[in-house]
């Protein structure tokens, strides 16, 4: 992992520091992207330059969320609100943070971008009223919470928690993006499979009872427990 | 004010083509306008449940294709005159006809008939997207056992996703002793994993297996299968109808009746 970063590094730099033909370069980068910004156009001209690149790419990238970071020029903290002013009124990128395209600052970038996106979308949550059939998939960025079964055979993949006002029997799958404090809730709980941030716990082999009490996953010392939804429990997840 | 009805239930042999027969029958029996519409194209086997093999000249692809009338390819059945079936054909695959000249001929079948029941083929193909695009509502049929139940709960989610909104359900060949010992899902636990409304529970019966032999559907004999499906045509009807006891007792009770009517 660490040899992949330095050499990432090390292209943005190469080709930072050639000659440019376009005042502007978009660049994708793991988290987001690097805006290279020609060093000598007026700030002016440059605003327009940054405004037409992006209404050309606004389809390309879609309503993404992702970290930004400038390059290839000095800017004043007004200068780059500016920018980023001139960002969002030009297509539809929800910008999550900036970063000074540091190779040093690598590692706050990948932090902040993480956790700013696994505060948002274990934070925030969706409603799904109905049932979940054999061969449905419901994929959330946020948290979710479902008015209705999750039958066998069915699929819900969430970045934050899920909570299911009925019986879980298919497959659950929270903390999608690698939030690992991510949990599930289902009034009955018979899943197929739980998965948490990377962990996997199936249903056991042996035919069980069927459990009609209120149950909550979630990850501790790298396994997923299930447990009776109680005060004692809810304390220990945060 | 006529009606197109989809049986499925994604599993084979779970009782579709039966259950379309007997619903038929049983509705043109309640003096309704009916024609069933067999859409297994390959696999014909509606007009040998219904004993009307030996009438087949034209069919539903001659009639797609315009190389007849519809008139000229529906077989009127031997026992109601009301009662109209229009079989498939043997020699082709499902992708002679497409959902768009189903629903055209659905449409047609509209202006002179009550109902329109289509059996729909097993599997979610071709052959399942023609059947359900015309359709109004769907008839789920299955029986107590996961695998079918699984396939029901996918067809009834494809169902939701093409706009078809009222779907009811049929748990064919429910055995009471079974689910009296537990070796069986009950009715209720059926109904409790799929979320759909009940329009009809059908007990195992030997007599099913005789009336399909013979081509004479049993709907609405003496038989606990032939008054469970008669009650199904009710409900289709949108009458309450009370649910019939299924267990043993009344059973044998309806199979001592029967000896007697025998001799």
């Amino acid at each position: 992992m660490e040899n992949t970063e330095q050499i990432e590094g090390q292209k943005t730099v190469e080709t930072a520091e050639k000659p440019r033909k376009h005042a502007v370069i978009i660049k994708s980068n793991k988290y987001g992207i690097t805006i290279v910004l020609d060093r000598q156009l007026p700030f002016e001209i440059l605003k327009q330059k940054i405004a037409e690149k992006f209404r050309e790419s606004a389809d390309f990238f879609g309503s993404v969320q992702m970290a930004v970071s400038l390059e290839g020029r000095v800017l004043s903290e007004e200068e780059q609100w500016e920018i980023l002013e001139v960002i969002t009124e030009n297509s539809q990128i929800q910008i999550v943070c900036i970063v000074e395209s540091d190779a040093e600052k690598e590692e706050f970038f990948r932090q902040s971008m993480s956790t700013r996106l696994n505060e948002l979308s274990a934070q925030n949550g969706q409603f799904y009223k109905g049932m979940l059939r054999s061969g449905q998939v419901l994929e959330t960025e946020t948290s979710i919470v479902i008015l209705g079964d999750v039958n066998p055979g069915a699929k819900i993949i969430s970045k934050g928690n899920i909570i299911i006002l009925g019986a879980l029997k298919g497959i659950a799958y929270a903390g999608a993006a690698g939030n690992s404090s991510a949990f599930v809730v289902a009034l009955e709980m018979n899943p197929c499979q739980i998965q948490i941030a990377d962990v996997i716990a199936r249903s056991s082999d042996e035919k069980k009872k069927i459990d009609k009490e209120p149950k909550i996953a979630f990850i501790e010392n790298e396994n997923i427990y299930i447990e009776p939804l109680s005060r004692d429990i809810l304390k220990i997840i945060h | 004010m006529s009606e197109v009805i989809v049986v499925t239930s994604g599993k084979g042999g779970v009782g579709k083509t039966t259950t379309s027969a007997n619903a038929g029958t049983g509705l043109a029996k309640l003096n309704k306008r009916v024609v069933l519409i067999d859409t297994d194209i390959g696999l014909r086997n509606l007009d040998v449940v219904m004993g009307l093999e030996n009438r087949i000249v034209y069919n539903l692809v001659d009639v797609v294709e315009g190389n007849c009338r519809m008139k000229q390819a529906l077989i009127k059945d031997k026992r109601y005159p009301n009662l109209c079936l229009l079989p498939s054909a043997q020699t082709r695959d499902k992708s002679s006809v497409t959902p768009e000249q189903m629903k055209k001929l659905t449409e047609e079948l509209r202006e002179e008939y009550d109902y329109i029941i289509l059996d729909c083929p097993a599997g979610i193909e071709q052959g399942f997207k023609n059947a359900i695009a015309g359709a109004d509502r769907a008839i789920i049929v299955t029986t107590p056992e996961v695998s079918a139940i699984r396939d029901a709960d996918r067809i009834i989610g494809l169902l939701e996703a093409n706009e078809l909104k009222k779907i009811d359900l049929i748990v064919n060949r429910i055995r009471m002793d079974m689910v009296k010992r537990g070796d069986m899902m009950s009715i209720a636990d059926v109904v409790d994993i799929l979320g759909i409304d009940l329009i009809g529970a059908v007990p195992d019966d030997e007599s099913i297996v005789i009336s399909t032999n013979q081509g004479e559907p049993l709907v609405g004999d003496d038989s606990l299968a032939g008054q469970a499906f008669m009650n199904i045509c009710h409900r289709i009807m949108g009458e309450e109808v009370p649910w019939l006891d299924l267990s043993g007792k009344s059973n044998l009770w309806s199979k001592i009746s029967d000896i007697f009517k025998k001799k």
